[in-house]
């Protein structure tokens, strides 16, 4: 009997969901590296039969690259093509664009949430230093200059699987495979942008857009919702005495 | 059938286009989804709706995403469940499993596509619900006052009726 009421309530709880992630979304639209991700709904129905509303069956980031802008910071580098910086937290390991990193104390490279470039050891005595475009890390002291690292990039089999953390960092996971290692700076290959950085692929005019039509729709379910509730009213007054 | 029958079946019809009209609204972002229309029709025991899939396809969504597809022009995927029951869907997000095969997100197995001539797949794109949310607002609004007028003739046929029985044969 109450099909309607239920279809409606379905696709009002989708339109929720669906406001969250938008807005998930718009919040890091200015977070280095971020990838936004979007829901995806199925209509709920038996195979054969009618369907009774819509269910939301995951949400996916989407690994589109954000623009690379300028920023000078002494130890930021953006990657222009396919692949991820191995970053380490002791044992853990994930995977990231955002290459917004900074020197700690024992030599390391840190980004903001205190997890490690692998691989890189800056020397105490070292005054400024730089990557190459194929991730060789130079520093100059005052005896001169020093290659001390040379970045690999990681590349997944279907990146399309890796588990976002924050949205700017990742995991692998079995879908996903294990990391190839490539060396950037080939012919076609990734390079490495030292003094950049990837941006928030999140486009805000976008968001909004979405947000209008999320919006648009829960108020359509919920009118969905106020005509079977005005029918039901309706029948129950039939009967008047 | 009497006037209250054929009223009263009014009243269910519009009750199913208006479950029809929601589980479109409800359908709007799902993606590969194709509106149902509700088609009435007279028949010897009232009015009755029948569903019909509603013609055309949804725009494409670009999602960069590579296992998901979209069919441009007339087709669809061919998925086979765990049971082995085939069905056919054009919603073409699907995943890569760990043994290479791609399946979409009820695990059902995508076995194949029927193409008809000149269609094509691409890969990276979804082809979003065909829904039309005006009209489908319109076909909630009309469904609810086509149930309120059939129950005002429900309401004038009992009226009538209720007059005869009380108050025609009344004797004084």
């Amino acid at each position: 009997m109450d099909r309607a009421l239920f279809a409606a309530a379905t696709g009002m709880a989708a339109q929720q969901q669906n406001l969250d992630t938008i807005a998930n979304n718009l919040a890091n639209a200015d977070v280095v590296g971020f990838k936004g991700s979007q829901d995806e709904f199925t209509a709920l129905a038996a195979p054969g039969e009618a369907g009774a509303g819509t269910v939301r069956t995951g949400e996916h980031p989407l690994f589109k690259a954000g623009k690379l802008e300028r920023s000078n910071g002494p130890f930021d580098v953006a990657i222009d093509g396919e692949g991820f910086f191995l970053v380490t937290d002791g044992p853990r390991r994930a995977y990231t664009r955002a290459g917004e990193f900074s020197r700690a104390a024992d030599g390391t490279l840190r980004n903001a949430q205190g997890w490690q470039l692998a691989g890189v050891h800056i020397p105490a005595n070292a005054l400024t230093a730089s990557v190459a475009e194929d991730g060789a890390v130079t520093v100059t002291t005052t005896g001169g200059t020093q290659t001390v690292a040379h970045l690999q990039l990681a590349q997944f089999a279907a990146t399309e699987e890796l588990q976002s953390a924050d949205g700017a960092l990742f995991m692998q996971t079995r879908e996903s495979g294990s990391p190839r290692w490539i060396t950037p700076g080939g012919e076609s290959g990734p390079k490495l942008r030292f003094g950049m950085l990837e941006q928030s692929n999140v486009s805000i005019v976008e968001s909004m857009m979405q947000i209008l039509t999320a919006q648009r729709a829960y108020e359509a379910n919920a009118k969905g919702i106020q005509a079977a509730d005005e029918m039901l009213r309706i029948a129950n007054n039939l009967q008047r005495g | 059938m009497d006037g209250i029958a054929w009223a009263s079946s009014a009243m269910v019809a519009a009750r199913s286009r208006l479950d029809i009209a929601t589980e479109n609204l409800a359908n709007v972002s799902s993606d590969g989804f194709h509106a149902a229309l509700a088609r009435g029709r007279l028949t010897d025991r009232g009015i009755e709706i029948a569903r019909v899939s509603a013609p055309g396809h949804g725009a494409y969504r670009r999602t960069g995403r590579p296992f998901d597809f979209a069919i441009v022009g007339e087709g669809a995927f061919r998925l086979q469940d765990a049971g082995g029951a085939v069905s056919a869907t054009r919603n073409g997000a699907f995943e890569r499993d760990r043994f290479g095969v791609l399946r979409d997100e009820q695990g059902r197995k995508l076995i194949g596509t029927i193409l008809a001539p000149g269609a094509s797949v691409r890969s990276g794109f979804l082809e979003t619900s065909n829904v039309d949310a005006i009209a489908e607002m319109v076909g909630v609004l009309t469904s609810q006052r086509s149930f309120e007028s059939a129950e005002k003739v429900v309401a004038a046929i009992d009226g009538v009726r209720q007059k005869s029985s009380n108050d025609v044969a009344r004797i004084k």
